[in-house]
């Protein structure tokens, strides 16, 4: 397993880093600046926990997903799953995004003692993502709400693994689930594991940092209270009011990375959950896993859960709008092996010869 | 020793460094004024001068560079008073204009300069030979053979000055500097020359006019080294081949006359008043050969006037060796007494039968690690390039570093990453990057830094700034700011607060002169890495001039004042060569403290050579390192 | 008692890493015999040894004339040295079969050798590489005795204190500790006595 100087020129020099966080803090040759991976100094340790962990490095991700969800009926556009929700909190969580069912889930988790420590998201300027772990439900009101730009959270595995946590919630997104289980898969077996549940969510995106200075820049002087995307764009919440920006305008501060992302709905996580597009103010849930589908019902038999059948128009949406973004990273990543990036999934595998057939179908 | 410069004991023999022999000439010439700036190997003169100034009735001044020291020697030299001026070869290039034009307007009180070259560079980042401009400059210069006639021709150049009215050079190097031997001290002068009443007619111009009068000067000079006690012959009457030497060539060619037991053939002629030469003396002995090999150090100076000499006499018959023509020395490189045997001895045909360095075959041969330069455990210098570098990192080509001249100058090195591109000489860095700032409406878009430390930026940056400034170039000038003029041997700079005399003065506040001039001023502490790391990295993104001061104490000096802690590293929790640390303490840190027990496996902190910093402890990836104690500044 | 020159001149060097207090043992041997009436010349190679690199002083005396600097290649009768490594650099260039070499044994590792990127050999390998080299070759631990004795810093105070009990050093202890007197204040002076007689007559043993 190679180490940290193919990291840097697998990862780092060719831009397909996703800042999931999983390299950060365990040594210190790699850090970042800002949302900007450096290998600070030369490492030429020959076998790097960072390369094995890393999502943008060579992964059979089939071989991961029978490992993790064997039993689980599989799908190729969002993934294995036993059942897909609409849901919403029954009582309003301060802060939170669509649905608030993330949070109410977390609460779910430290309540009934699925896992002591949480890994969450926060932000102090409502902007900056700033990964913590919680260990009181207290707590987990500061990671409420959605973080646009992209969060290296996984960086706090080392800090749970150092305090000896024995099982651990994670609330991250799929590249972070995908690192997630890439560290149980190649994990050495002398430590004994850390227990994971993984609380999956939706992404089709995830911001770069210089959107700050846009903002900063856009509204001099604002302070940014919160962001979203319901229907009609993105909407920026400010201590002077709400403005609008066109989706288009932000897009153009995606992250590199999330070009090369094939995963829109955390598939490899115990149970994921996103936005339902068709309602405001609700959740869709796709359970994956026992774990899952026990935190899930925890949930609901506490109350804190509504749930709803999902309509399947919505479902057949949600799974035309997961393969229609496989199918554009797809291609950007043909293009970037073309240009000599180190490739980091094998595009003649059974799976992603699928999805084009699947995209090429839907386009007709 | 301060004690034997001072000491009025004429004919008691001592030993005596060569920088110890220079001040004592001074001295006994009854000089009342020194000025210099730092520079190996002439810094211990001023320093020297500076603690017995008052005891001898002098003033003394380490000058923020080598124009303010020579210009106020002729400020001195105006009012009759008798000076010294003393630099390296570096700060004579510095100097220049203001030699010219001293030399055009001559000086009243007597007035020396000396010049320390540095041949093969032992303390120096290049190697210049001084004599050049002392033609150049049309200034008489004499050059020691040895560290009796180091003080005995500054005590007589101030003679030979007043005589003339002129400045006098006189040109050591690094072997006479720092070299010690016997010196038999002479008289002290009993009255020395006080400051006059400059009239209102009096004057120093500097102006063509005095063309005339400064070559008539050069000629009285030549005249007078006719007779000088510093040129002499020894050797039978015919030799074979005249060796003409001049400075520690002499000893070097006469150990190589005796040690080849050609006393009967080889003749030397040695030269102390190197320019303008004494063209009839040497003309009288060039009559008695046909083979002169010239032994000088660094350039063919000596050589090629020699040659001009032979030249103008077409009824001398010479062949002429050196490091010229037939190339018969090397043209690069200091010079050692195997060098000039081994030449003697191929010229002669003569077998050296001495003993002989014992070799053993190269396989047989135990490997040894080189030693490096790096910089001192504790040093803020090691901070402010690891951060420097970690954040470049990020930049395309990571960025361009224009370097400067002090100890960060080994930042040029492993021990500072390898960090900076381009280095000049004092004040180039800052300047370098003006320029390179100014290509980004070309395009150019990686970002540029300049470094500077805090006596190299009183020596020459402030000009630079001004101009980054009003220019408004696009780059971050860095000044590393540890208190210290270290890398020569920590004088006093203006930031410091103390004179060359011993004496307290209001320090100049580096970050002051910056705003007043306009700039955006940081001042960071490198030890703080990660904070700075941040910083630096917001600067950076930054249009315009953005000067940073990072400020932390030289570690030389900050470890006499304090208790240190004990830092030592926990066996247990150290990763040691495994991933997520990889020695990253010794291996990428590098601080002299840090070290590798091959045996344990882990790393060691050396208490010896730790100051308890405190650095390496907040770079470990494991928190191994472990500090307890210390106390607060004395 | 008075001591002779008997080889003229006598050669000797003494070298080690820089800050170990080098530049100062020269000069009070120098001084020493200045006062005795030789002929002393002192070559030193120092500046930016401060920061880690080799230091290395040259001593020449002579009864009849004065001698440069610098010691001829092969010409070096004795070798002083507080560093192995640095003794084996020097006595590869100035050492011959007559030369007499006198080593601390303590090691001092340069940066390649701290990063682990250079090994630094063992004192066995030196030290049979040292006997080819010369005449006879002498390990003190120096420095382990210097801290024994109260400070790791007057190492070189103790190898001038062996040194000087050489018989072709024409200097006896009563000739170095009048310089001695001469420099240092009391406690350092104590100090510096006892260091002195340690290495004394220590390489005679």
């Amino acid at each position: 397993m190679p180490g940290g100087m193919e990291l840097k020129n697998d990862v780092f020099v060719s831009s397909v880093c996703a800042l999931c966080g999983a390299c950060l803090d365990w040594c210190p040759y790699i850090a970042n600046i800002e949302d900007h991976l450096v290998m600070r100094f030369d490492c030429y340790v020959a076998d790097g926990r960072c390369y094995s962990v890393c999502p943008r490095t060579f992964t059979d991700w089939q071989a991961i997903s029978d490992r993790y969800l064997p039993d689980t009926p599989k799908n190729i556009e969002i993934g294995p799953y036993y059942k897909v929700y609409k849901v919403k909190a029954s009582q309003g969580i301060n802060g939170q995004q669509d649905g608030g069912t993330v949070s109410n889930l977390v609460k779910t988790v430290m309540e009934d003692e699925l896992a002591e420590t949480v890994l969450l998201t926060g932000t102090d300027d409502h902007i900056t993502p700033e990964p913590f772990l919680v260990e009181n439900p207290g707590d987990i009101e500061k990671a409420a709400g959605s973080r646009f730009l992209a969060s290296p959270g996984l960086r706090k595995i080392i800090e749970a693994q150092e305090k000896k946590v024995q099982k651990l919630a994670v609330v991250g997104r799929p590249c972070q689930i995908q690192a997630l289980r890439k560290l149980g898969y190649n994990q050495s077996n002398e430590k004994p594991p850390m227990e994971v549940i993984s609380i999956g969510l939706f992404c089709m995106w995830s911001l770069g940092w210089d959107f700050k200075e846009y903002l900063a820049k856009e509204f001099p002087g604002e302070k940014v209270l919160r962001m979203g995307i319901p229907q009609h764009g993105f909407v920026v919440t400010t201590d002077k009011g709400e403005h609008n920006l066109p989706l288009d305008e932000v897009k153009r501060y995606i992250k590199p990375g999330c070009s090369y992302c094939l995963d829109m709905t955390s598939e490899l996580a115990d149970i994921s959950v996103g936005a339902f597009e068709a309602e405001e103010g609700w959740n869709t849930v796709i359970v994956r896993s026992q774990k899952g589908q026990e935190l899930f019902s925890k949930a609901v038999d506490k109350g804190y859960l509504i749930c709803e059948d999902y309509p399947e128009d919505e479902l057949n949406r949600l799974k035309g709008a997961s393969i229609g973004k496989k199918n554009r990273n797809l291609e950007n990543i043909q293009a970037a092996f073309d240009k000599g990036v180190k490739p980091f999934i094998d595009l003649n595998s059974e799976m992603y010869v699928k999805v084009k057939k699947m995209a090429e179908g839907m386009v007709k | 020793m301060e004690w034997m410069i001072t000491a009025d004991e004429p004919g008691k023999t001592y030993l005596m460094q060569g920088n110890e022999a220079v001040a004592r000439g001074a001295l006994e010439a009854g000089i009342r004024f020194a000025a210099a700036y730092p520079g190996s190997p002439s810094s211990e003169i001023l320093t020297m001068l500076g603690h017995v100034a008052d005891k001898m009735e002098m003033y003394a001044e380490w000058s923020t560079n080598e124009t303010c020291a020579l210009e106020a020697c002729l400020g001195a030299s105006f009012a009759r008073v008798r000076s010294l001026c003393v630099m390296k070869q570096n700060g004579l290039l510095v100097v220049g204009d203001a030699l010219h034009s001293a030399s055009l307007s001559g000086v009243k009180g007597g007035l020396v300069m000396i010049v320390a070259d540095d041949p093969s560079a032992h303390s120096s980042t290049n190697e210049f030979d001084s004599r050049h401009q002392a033609k150049s400059a049309a200034l008489p210069m004499l050059e020691p053979a040895n560290i009796q006639e180091a003080k005995d021709m500054v005590k007589w150049g101030y003679e030979l000055s007043e005589q003339l009215q002129q400045l006098v050079m006189v040109r050591t190097v690094t072997r006479i500097n720092h070299g010690r031997s016997t010196v038999t001290l002479g008289q002290m002068l009993a009255e020395k020359p006080n400051p006059v009443t400059i009239g209102e007619w009096d004057r120093m111009v500097a102006i063509n006019w005095f063309k005339d009068a400064q070559i008539a000067k050069l000629d009285q000079a030549q005249e007078i080294f006719e007779e000088s006690p510093f040129n002499w012959y020894k050797g039978p009457e015919a030799p074979e081949i005249i060796i003409i030497t001049c400075g520690t060539g002499w000893l070097y060619s006469s150990e190589a006359v005796e040690a080849l037991g050609l006393n009967e053939k080889v003749g030397i002629l040695k030269i102390g008043t190197t320019y303008p030469l004494p063209e009839k003396f040497i003309v009288k002995h060039l009559l008695n050969t046909n083979k002169v090999l010239v032994v000088e150090e660094v350039d063919p100076f000596l050589e090629q006037n020699i040659a001009g000499i032979i030249a103008y006499h077409p009824e001398l018959n010479i062949e002429l060796l050196g490091r010229c023509g037939q190339k018969t020395l090397p043209r690069n490189g200091e010079l050692n007494p195997d060098i000039v045997r081994n030449i003697l001895a191929s010229l002669t045909g003569k077998v050296f039968t001495g003993p002989e360095v014992a070799v053993i075959p190269p396989e047989e041969a135990t490997p040894l690690p080189a030693r490096e330069l790096t910089f001192c455990a504790g040093c803020p210098h090691r901070a402010s390039f690891f951060l420097l570098k970690q954040t470049l990192r990020i930049h395309e080509g990571q960025g361009v570093v224009m370097g400067d001249i002090g100890c960060y100058t080994m930042g040029g090195q492993r021990a500072g990453h390898y960090l900076y591109n381009f280095l000049c000489c004092m004040g180039g860095g800052i300047n370098a990057a003006e320029g390179m700032g100014q290509l980004t409406r070309f395009g150019f878009k990686q970002p540029v830094l300049a470094l500077a430390g805090d006596s190299t930026f009183f020596h020459s940056c402030i000009p630079g700034l001004v101009n980054a400034k009003y220019h408004d170039s696009n780059m971050l000038f860095v000044v590393l700011d540890n208190s210290a003029t270290a890398m020569t041997g920590f004088q006093p700079h203006p930031g410091i607060g103390l004179t060359a005399m011993g004496k307290a003065a209001e320090p100049i506040s580096i970050q002051k002169v910056a705003e007043a001039i306009g700039c955006q001023v940081t001042v960071a502490d490198p030890f703080d890495i990660s904070g700075t790391t941040e910083i630096v990295y917001k600067l950076l993104k930054q249009p315009g001039l953005k000067v940073l001061i990072l400020k932390q104490e030289c570690a030389t000096l900050a470890v006499r004042k304090r208790k240190k802690p004990r830092v030592w590293v926990d066996q247990d929790l150290c990763r040691g060569d495994e991933c997520g640390c990889g020695r990253f303490c010794s291996r990428i840190w590098g601080c002299p403290g840090n070290i590798w027990d091959y045996e344990a496996g882990r790393a060691k902190i050396d208490e010896v050579v730790c100051v308890g910093c405190g650095v390496c402890a907040s770079l470990c990836p494991a928190g191994a390192i472990k500090i307890e104690g210390g106390g607060a500044d004395e | 008692m008075s001591k002779e020159l008997v080889k003229d001149p006598l050669n000797i060097i003494i070298c080690g890493v820089g800050g170990q207090g080098n530049i100062l043992a020269t000069e009070l041997l120098a001084s020493a015999l200045v006062e005795k009436g030789y002929f002393t010349t002192v070559g030193e190679t120092y500046g930016a040894s401060q920061r880690g690199g080799s230091v290395m002083s040259h001593v020449r005396i002579s009864a009849a004339a004065e001698y440069g600097v610098l010691i001829p290649l092969g010409q070096a009768d004795i070798i002083v040295s507080f560093e192995p490594t640095d003794t084996l650099r020097v006595a590869r260039d100035y050492a011959n079969k007559t030369t007499l070499i006198i080593t601390d044994s303590r090691p001092n590792y340069p940066l390649g050798v701290l990063i682990g990127e250079a090994v630094y050999p063992p004192m066995e390998a030196i030290e049979a590489e040292l006997k080819k080299l010369s005449g006879e070759v002498k390990v003190i631990e120096a420095t382990k005795l210097a801290v024994e004795a109260g400070n790791s810093q007057a190492t070189n105070i103790l190898l001038m204190g062996a040194l000087t009990a050489l018989p072709q050093v024409p200097l006896t202890a009563d000739d170095y500790d009048r310089v001695m007197e001469q420099r240092f204040n009391s406690n350092a002076l104590e100090l510096n006595r006892k260091v002195f007689k340690i290495g004394y007559e220590h390489i005679n043993k």
